[in-house]
This record gives structure tokens, C-alpha cells and sequence, in this order.
């Protein structure tokens, strides 16, 4: 159950590189970079899952040296990767919105003022 | 009081930048005076640690919100302060406050400037965090905080289609090597399940596993992204050409110091891993061939912002091949070098946009003549100049020097030759910049360009009065900055110590505390002073000559035939003046090397997709090379 959350992040990871190099619309490209993101948070919140565990939710008195639960720092720190990729999202599009202006365009092999 | 200094000196910023996105355009005063503070505040609190932590040798630490270890496991964030973070942050947070000074005129007449200054106090804040945290995802999670804010700041000025398209590219290669990072710290947090820095040193010590040399491999590829070492620097010129000045200064001032700061963190301190050989040769090389193809590059361009930003990658190639070194002598010259080059690329920055500033171009084929309107920003563009060549008294040349010693003490000679022909080829294509913009013929359409404001000055005065005392008192400098900070990396155990406490830091180290001598017998062999008497001599004499008429430039009528500049000269001429531009000063180099600059012109060819895959690649090889030698 495990090695298939292993296995669907890398492929997500691998995708989205693959997309980055290899698609020439900008559109896409954010895609992929979000794809990129979502592998990496994926991989993240499976490091932090036992089988069996419950939600690591007590109060103090609650909380017994048995107590057996899923790691919570993955998951606060899947939620604050989850939040800095919306915005990374975000900004590339509003980028992406600017260049489709000023360029008319989003093909990559176009959008190539730079260079040199 | 002391305790609590790291986190003044982060959040003061932050606040700051929350105030200023309440203030928005109504009250420019209010705004410009609230910036001025904050980053000001910043500055005193980093000032104060200086007693403690680099006087007193102390190193801070701080749990936020008091989580402190419990059976010598962190489970809160930690702050830890120590020589080598505070050397960062001395310089980090004086660029910052002199970048907010030179600010205020500067973007005077743009549009968005509240968000401008909203985005300028995150990006400083966030290295601030960078450099004084403790903890693996903070470092994380305030690089990309960075990323962002620098991303949207290239695309600051968003109605010049270059700025745009410098912001999605930076924005595409920044995310790619942020994901790389954050890999890597996942992979670190399975294996050892904590993010401390200090507690993961200690659990690493000697024991490394197939998945920490995997993440190790990450995390240099990933910093190298924000370094811009040279496969993954193709945004550079974009981002720093587009952005404005006083941003692009910050870009190679704390932008670019922060990831070296990272990788000087990561491989020295929590990997331990620099006195392997293999290592070493890893980043001399990468750093050599960063310092070359990033001043070769330079040499072909003819936009001023961005010759500056490939001389950056250069600059950078220094620190890296110093810092690659392990041995005291190297790691005193990288840090030295990064320092200076925050001072006088800086410096370089802050000139081309007061040449933007008062003209409205930095294309170098139309600008010339300025040193007769603009006289101060000349000036302190020649001092900016010669430092980065390194020539004495300026403080290039003391990096440098240490540099070259300490390459060639470390047997690697054929790198001492290259930095050496790397600083001969810096100051030739500095010749070109000032005979281009401000020498020669002054253009009819500037005949009436202004020195820029007295605000804007003041900064570049600043930075280059520490440019000039950093070449003259070097020992000081060394002695009171440079040396503690070297120290700190290479003693490890300290740092593991003061963060968890010594009975976890002895489990792993025998020898606690004990700091490795450093050995200047090499460094300073030379009189900074009688340097500079030789060069106000020269400089009296170069400015009589030019009193007495001695270099008026002649006015020719150019023929229009340009092919007989690159024929071998026998007898007579082929035609009677060849056109040579002022920013095409070394046409005849160019044409010699002309299957090399091809290349790699065509190499930098714009397409977002092949700078991506350059990193991909970058991370291949490197993963490959990782997992061949280091074991």
C-alpha cells in the first residue's frame, strides 16, 4: 500500500520534470511545475504514515506512552509546502497572463527576447 | 535581551513589510520612513550580537515559542546564531539598508511602489531567516519565500516584456532547484526523522546512509540553482538585467550570498563530509568553470546590467572554488570574496542605475562621455572597477590573493592560472565598460544628463569607502570578521554543542571546542600602503595628462566597410578607418575565439525548456558522480 504511494510520487515527480523540459507551452509548464510539487508533497505525507495509527490529536491527559499515531510533522510541514506551491502557482500564471500581452504568444521558442 | 537579538533582527523586517502594505500610496513620507526604520532596526540588532557571538565567541540559540529539546530531541524550531551566520548577517543587513536608501529616488517616478517595498522587506527578511535559522524546512521554506519575492521583483517593471519573461524564467529554473531542496530535506527527515540542523550533524556523524548521500546530492544541485554556478546560470542575466538596480544589487548583495551561505551550512557543518577528496575536486571544478564561462560571457556583451550579472557568476566562481578548498587558508579567501564581492558588485549595480537613472538606457553602444556630466558616479564606478579586477590597494585583490595562494598551497596550480587569467579578462572587460560609458564621445541627445540625486550617492559613497578600507586594513578585516567565521566552519562540534547541549554533542565528537589554528604566514605579503601611494601617483599623473589636453578624443568619419578589422595586417590598409564600437573593444579576441563565443551563445538561447533541462542534467550528473566517489 505503501511502495504504491512510493512509486505514484516519483512517477509524478519524473512527470513533471518531463514536462517542464520537454512541452513548449508555458501553460504546460506551470503544470508541470505543479505536478513537481505534487510528488514532492505526496512523498512527504507518506513518510509520516504508520498502518494502523490513528490522528494525532490529544490533549495532554489523553496522551499515554501506548498512544500510537502518524507522525504530525509531516503533515504540518505538507501543509506549508502546500501553500508555498499555491503561490508559486499563482505568480507563474499571473506571469504567464503578462507574456500572453505583451508577446501574443505562449510558445517557448518565441517567448526569447533574452538571450546570449 | 541578547537571546532574543536573532529573532528582532528577522521579524523586524516583516513586520515592517506588513506596515508598509497597510500604508499602501497614500503617504510616501510615512512609507519611505517606515522602510528606513525597520531595515535600520534590522541592522542595530544584527550589530548588537557582534559582542557576543564573534567578541566573546558565544554561539546563540533561540526555540521559538520556548519548545526547547526533550531527551536531546528537537521538536521545536530552533534560531542558532553563530560566527559564520552573523558574518553573513553583518553584511546582509547593511546592503539591505543601503539598497532601501538608494531606493527612494530611485523608483521614484514608477508605479506599485508600496508593493514594491512590501516585496523588497520580505525578500531581505526571509534571507535574514535563512541565515539565522537552525532548522532544515525553515531553510526551506524562507528560500522560497525569497525565490518568490525575488521573482515578483524581476518582474517589477511588468510593462517591459523583458521583465516578464526574466520573471517566468526565474521562476520556472527557481522552483525546480526549490523542489530539489525540499526532496532532499524529505529524504533527510525519513532517514533521521528530525530537521534540526545541529541534531542531524550529530546523527550524521560518520554515519551516512545511501539516502543521505542521495539528498546531499540534491541539496548542492538545488543551492547551485540559487548560486547560479554555471549550467543553472542562464537566468542570471535575465533576472538581474531586468529587475531594477537596487534589487539587482540585492540579488548578488544577499540573494546569491544566502545559497552560499546554504551550501557552506549543509556540506560543512551537517554533512562533515568536505574532507573527503573527491568533494573537494567537486567544487573546485564547478567553481573554476563558473569563473570562466561566466567572464568569457561578459565579454561579448553589450548591455551593462547585464555584463554585470555574468561577472557576478564569475565573482561567484571565486567563492565557490575558496569555500571548495577545506583548507583554512581557502575558506578565509571564499568568505573574504563573497564579502567584497557583496561591497563592489554592489557598488557596480548601484552605478548602472544611476547611469539608467540619469540617461534612461544602459545599452553601452549608446552611451558614452558620461564622466562629464555624472563626475562622482564615474569615479566611484573606477573604484567599483578596479576592486572587482583586484587590482591593489582596492579589497578584490586581497580575496583574490588569498585565493590564489591558497589554491595553489592546496596543489591545485592550473586553477591559481585560470583565476588569474579570470581577473586579467575581469578588468579588460571593465576597460570596455568605462571606455563605453563613460569616456569618449558624449552623445548629443545626453548632453544634458544630471549627476543623480545626493540620496542615491550617498550609498554608492558608502560602498565604496568599505571597498577601499577592505584593501587597506586587511588584517583587520580578517582579523575581526573573517577569522571567527572561518573558524566556525570548520568546527562543526561547536555549533552541534551549543544547540544540544554537550552531553548529546559528546556522544558524537571526542574533541569538543577545539578550533583548528589558521595559518597566515602566505597571506599579506604585500604593502597595502605604499599600493596605494603608487596609485595616487598615477592617478595624479593620468589626471595632469588629461588637463593638458593629452587625450581629446578626435572625431573620424567611419567608413562603412567593417570586414577589414578581423584581415591579418601586412602593408597598407584596405580600407581607411574600420568601424570598431566602444563596447566592441575586443572585436579581434572575439573573432579568434568565435567557434567558442558560437557556442555558447547558442547555448543561452532563451528557451525556458533547455535552462531546465541544463539543471536536470546538472542534478544527473551530480548524482552520478556523488554515488561513484563519495562513500
Amino acid at each position: 500500500m505503501l511502495l504504491m504511494n512510493y512509486i505514484t510520487c516519483i512517477l509524478l515527480i519524473v512527470m513533471g520534470l518531463y514536462t517542464i523540459v520537454m512541452k513548449k507551452n508555458l501553460m504546460k509548464i506551470v503544470i508541470g511545475m505543479g505536478l513537481l510539487d505534487y510528488g514532492i508533497n505526496l512523498l512527504l505525507i507518506s513518510i509520516g504514515f504508520k498502518a494502523g495509527g490513528t490522528a494525532p490529536i490529544f490533549t495532554i491527559g489523553e496522551l499515554k506512552s501506548d498512544s500510537f499515531f502518524v507522525d504530525p510533522v509531516p503533515q504540518a510541514l505538507t501543509l506549508t509546502s502546500i501553500v508555498i506551491g499555491a503561490c508559486v502557482t499563482a505568480l507563474a500564471l499571473s506571469l504567464v497572463v503578462m507574456i500572453n500581452k505583451h508577446y501574443g504568444t505562449l510558445d517557448t521558442d518565441e517567448v526569447r527576447r533574452l538571450k546570449g | 535581551m541578547t537571546q532574543h537579538l536573532p529573532i528582532l533582527a528577522i521579524i523586524s523586517l516583516f513586520i515592517g513589510a506588513f506596515i508598509v502594505s497597510l500604508i499602501k500610496e497614500k503617504n510616501t513620507t510615512l512609507r519611505n520612513t517606515v522602510v528606513l526604520i525597520v531595515t535600520f532596526a534590522s541592522l542595530i540588532f544584527t550589530l548588537m550580537m557582534y559582542k557576543p557571538i564573534i567578541e566573546e565567541g558565544n554561539v546563540l540559540t533561540y526555540w521559538m515559542g520556548n519548545w526547547e529539546p526533550v531527551q536531546n530531541w528537537a521538536i521545536g524550531i530552533g534560531l542558532e546564531v553563530d560566527q559564520l551566520s552573523l558574518f553573513f548577517g553583518l553584511f546582509i543587513s547593511l546592503s539591505i539598508v543601503l539598497s532601501a536608501m538608494y531606493s527612494f529616488k530611485y523608483i521614484e517616478n514608477e508605479t506599485g511602489k508600496d508593493k514594491y517595498y512590501v516585496l523588497f522587506l520580505m525578500m531581505s527578511a526571509s534571507v535574514m531567516g535563512f541565515i539565522f535559522t537552525g532548522d532544515l524546512f525553515n531553510m526551506y521554506v524562507m528560500i522560497e519565500i525569497m525565490t518568490f519575492a525575488s521573482v515578483a521583483l524581476t518582474a517589477f517593471r511588468n510593462n517591459r516584456p523583458e521583465a516578464v519573461e526574466a520573471g517566468f524564467k526565474y521562476i520556472a529554473i527557481g522552483s525546480i532547484g526549490s523542489s530539489l531542496i525540499l526532496l532532499a530535506t524529505v529524504i533527510l527527515y525519513a532517514q533521521f526523522h528530525t530537521l534540526n540542523l545541529a541534531q542531524l550533524a550529530g546523527e550524521m556523524y560518520n554515519n551516512y546512509t545511501v539516502a543521505s548521500i542521495f539528498a546531499l546530492a540534491l541539496m548542492i544541485v538545488g543551492y547551485a540553482v540559487k548560486v547560479f554556478a554555471v549550467p543553472t546560470h542562464f537566468v542570471a542575466p535575465d533576472a538581474y538585467m531586468a529587475a531594477p538596480s537596487s534589487i539587482s544589487m540585492l540579488f548578488s548583495g544577499i540573494v546569491n550570498k544566502a545559497a552560499v551561505y546554504g551550501i557552506l551550512r549543509i556540506i560543512y557543518v551537517v554533512y562533515q563530509s568536505m574532507n573527503l577528496p573527491t568533494m573537494q575536486f567537486l567544487l573546485i571544478f564547478w567553481g573554476t568553470v563558473t569563473m570562466f564561462v561566466g567572464v568569457t560571457m561578459a565579454l561579448a556583451q553589450h548591455d551593462f546590467k547585464r555584463l554585470l550579472a555574468f561577472h557576478s557568476i564569475s565573482q561567484i566562481g571565486y567563492v565557490i572554488t575558496g569555500i571548495g578548498l577545506t583548507t583554512a587558508l581557502g575558506i578565509t579567501g571564499g568568505l573574504y570574496h563573497a564579502l567584497n564581492h557583496t561591497l563592489f558588485k554592489g557598488l557596480l549595480f548601484l552605478c548602472a542605475g544611476a547611469v539608467f537613472y540619469a540617461t534612461g538606457t544602459t545599452d553601452l553602444d549608446k552611451l558614452g562621455g558620461l564622466a562629464k556630466r555624472m563626475p562622482q558616479t564615474a569615479f566611484i564606478f573606477l573604484i567599483g572597477a578596479f576592486s572587482i579586477s583586484g587590482i591593489p590597494p582596492f579589497n578584490g585583490f586581497v580575496s583574490k590573493w588569498i585565493i590564489y595562494q591558497a589554491t595553489y598551497e592546496a596543489g591545485y596550480a592550473p586553477v591559481t592560472i585560470v583565476a588569474l587569467l579570470v581577473s586579467v579578462m575581469t578588468l579588460a572587460s571593465f576597460i570596455k565598460v568605462a571606455q563605453s560609458a563613460f569616456f569618449g564621445q558624449l552623445p548629443k541627445e545626453f548632453k544634458n544628463v544630471e549627476e543623480v540625486p545626493l540620496s542615491m550617492r550617498v550609498p554608492m559613497w558608502i560602498m565604496a569607502i568599505l571597498c577601499v578600507i577592505g584593501g587597506i586594513v586587511p588584517n583587520i578585516v580578517t582579523k575581526y570578521l573573517v577569522t571567527p567565521a572561518a573558524n566556525a566552519v570548520m568546527n562543526a562540534s561547536r555549533y552541534v554543542e551549543a544547540m544540544m547541549g554537550k552531553e548529546f554533542a559528546s556522544k558524537f565528537y571526542n574533541n569538543l571546542g577545539s578550533a583548528p589554528v589558521i595559518d597566515y604566514k602566505l597571506a599579506g605579503y604585500w604593502q597595502p600602503i605604499s599600493w596605494l601611494i603608487l596609485f595616487g601617483v598615477l592617478l595624479l599623473a593620468f589626471t595632469l595628462v588629461a588637463v593638458l589636453g593629452g587625450f581629446n578624443p578626435k572625431h573620424f568619419s567611419y567608413a562603412d566597410e567593417e570586414d577589414a578589422k578581423y584581415d591579418v595586417f601586412f602593408s597598407g590598409e584596405s580600407s581607411e578607418f574600420s568601424h570598431v564600437a566602444g563596447s566592441d573593444l575586443f572585436w579581434g579576441l572575439k573573432y579568434q575565439f568565435r567557434h567558442y563565443f558560437d557556442f555558447m551563445h547558442n547555448i543561452h538561447s532563451g528557451i525556458v525548456n533547455d535552462y531546465a533541462l541544463s539543471v536536470v542534467f546538472t542534478a544527473a550528473v551530480i548524482l552520478l558522480y556523488v554515488f561513484t566517489f563519495v562513500r
